[in-house]
C-alpha cells in the first residue's frame, strides 16, 4: 500500500515523498515536528485534522528502506500562487542534511516549475550546509538572516530563508 | 486595573478576556487607515470570541496576546503579543495593533510593545524576537526601529497592495539591542522631546 503512495514526480535516488496514511500513526517522531513524544492515539487525531486542513504534510522516505525519515508541510494561503515549504526531520536520522537537499531539489523544481508557484520559501538552519547548497544551485535567493534564531546543542545558529522566484511570473511583473 | 501583568506610566497589560471580542470588532469597524495591511477589514465579536478562548486551550501556549489598556478611565485600545513561540529555541514573533486611529501617535503603542518586549525577554526568557511588516507600511518599520529592531533582510512578493505585489520587511530583535532602545526611549521623555 506505501508503495502505491510514492509521488513519482518526487522521487530521487535517495528519498521520494508520499502523502501520509492513517498507518503513519505508529513512527509520529519521525514526521511530526518538534522535540515532545506523541503516542499513536494523539498522532492519529493530527492526522486526521491535518489531513483535513489546508497546510498540505507529506512524508520524507528513505527509497532504500521506505523508512520515514522527516516530513515537509506546505503552506499557501493563496491557492499557491506563493508557498512555504517546512521540513521536520527525524531525530534518528543521522543524514538529514543529505536527504534534505535531495528533497529540496525536488519540491522547488516542481513547485516552481510545474506547479508556476510564483514564489517558493524555505526556511533553513545556518549550519545545515548541503540543504543551502542545494538552495542556491536552484537559483534561490538568500531572503533573509535571522540571528541566532536556531538553538543547538552547544550553541546558536542563524536562520536563513531562501525564495525561488518563479521567473515566468518575474518578467509579468516587471 | 484589571488584573494587570505588566504596569506603564499610562499604560497597562492584561490577559485578553472573550468580553474584549466586542471591542476589538469595534475598533475594526471605525478604522480608515490603510497603511497597515490591505485595507481595513470589518470583523465579528462571535469570530474573536472564538479565537480568544482558543489562545488559552494550549499549554504551553504557543501565542500570548495582551489587552492593551489605558490606565485613565481603564480603556482598551487594542493588542500586542507574540506569536508563534518557541521555547526550545526561545524565539517569537511579535505584533501589535492599536486603534482607533484618535489613539494612535501619542506614545501609547510605544510604551505597551515596551512592556511586551519586557515580558517576553524578562518574563518568557526568549532569546530573539522577530517581527514582519509590509514594505508599504512605514509607520511600523520606523517604530521597530525605535525599539531597538535590526532590519533582518526582504520577502519577496510577500503581498498584494496598491495592484502589485510587494516585499516584506522582517526584523529581529535581541535583549542587549531592546535595553538600549528602552533606555533611549525613557531618556527622550524624560528630556521632553517626544511623547513617543
Amino acid at each position: 500500500m506505501m508503495e502505491a503512495m510514492r509521488i513519482v514526480y518526487l522521487t530521487g535516488e535517495h528519498v521520494y515523498l508520499r502523502p501520509l496514511v492513517i498507518a503513519d500513526k505508529d513512527s509520529a517522531s519521525a514526521w511530526h515536528p518538534g522535540p515532545f513524544l506523541m503516542g499513536a492515539a494523539q498522532a492519529e487525531k493530527v492526522l486526521k485534522d491535518e489531513g483535513a486542513g489546508a497546510a498540505r504534510r507529506l512524508a520524507l522516505v528513505r527509497s532504500q528502506t521506505d523508512e520515514i525519515v522527516g516530513s515537509v508541510k506546505l503552506t499557501s494561503n493563496d491557492g499557491f500562487r506563493r508557498c512555504w515549504v517546512t521540513f521536520h526531520m527525524a531525530p534518528s536520522t543521522i543524514d538529514c542534511d543529505a536527504l534534505r537537499a535531495e528533497a529540496l531539489r525536488l519540491i522547488v523544481r516542481w513547485l516552481r516549475d510545474q506547479m508556476e508557484v510564483m514564489v517558493v520559501s524555505v526556511e533553513v538552519a545556518g549550519d545545515e550546509e548541503e540543504t543551502i547548497a542545494a538552495a542556491a544551485e536552484l537559483g534561490m535567493v538568500l531572503s533573509a538572516r535571522l540571528r541566532e534564531f536556531v538553538s543547538r546543542a552547544a550553541c546558536r545558529v542563524d536562520r536563513l530563508t531562501y525564495q525561488a522566484l518563479n521567473p515566468r511570473w518575474e518578467v509579468k511583473d516587471a | 486595573m484589571r488584573n494587570p501583568v505588566m504596569v506603564g506610566d499610562r499604560v497597562y497589560l492584561r490577559p485578553l478576556e472573550v468580553q474584549d471580542a466586542e471591542g476589538i470588532a469595534g475598533i475594526d469597524a471605525v478604522e480608515t487607515d490603510t497603511f497597515m495591511w490591505r485595507g481595513p477589514m470589518p470583523s465579528s465579536p462571535l469570530g474573536h470570541e472564538k479565537w480568544i478562548a482558543k489562545l488559552y486551550e494550549h499549554l504551553p501556549p504557543t501565542e500570548i496576546v495582551f489587552a492593551v489598556c489605558l490606565k485613565e478611565a481603564d480603556r482598551f485600545v487594542g493588542l500586542v503579543g507574540v506569536y508563534g513561540i518557541d521555547l526550545v529555541n526561545r524565539v517569537g514573533e511579535t505584533g501589535s495593533f492599536l486603534g482607533p486611529a484618535e489613539v494612535r501617535g501619542k506614545g501609547y503603542g510605544t510604551e505597551a510593545k515596551h512592556l511586551l518586549l519586557e515580558y517576553c525577554f524578562d518574563h518568557l526568557h526568549l532569546h530573539v524576537l522577530q517581527s514582519f511588516v509590509l514594505e508599504t507600511n512605514t509607520r511600523s518599520s520606523a517604530a521597530l526601529a525605535k525599539q531597538g529592531y535590526r532590519h533582518a533582510g526582504r520577502i519577496k512578493w510577500a503581498d498584494v497592495k496598491n495592484g502589485r505585489y510587494v516585499d516584506g520587511n522582517v526584523y529581529d530583535l535581541m535583549r542587549h539591542e531592546w535595553v538600549a532602545a528602552r533606555a533611549a526611549w525613557l531618556q527622550s521623555r524624560t528630556a521632553g522631546l517626544t511623547s513617543q
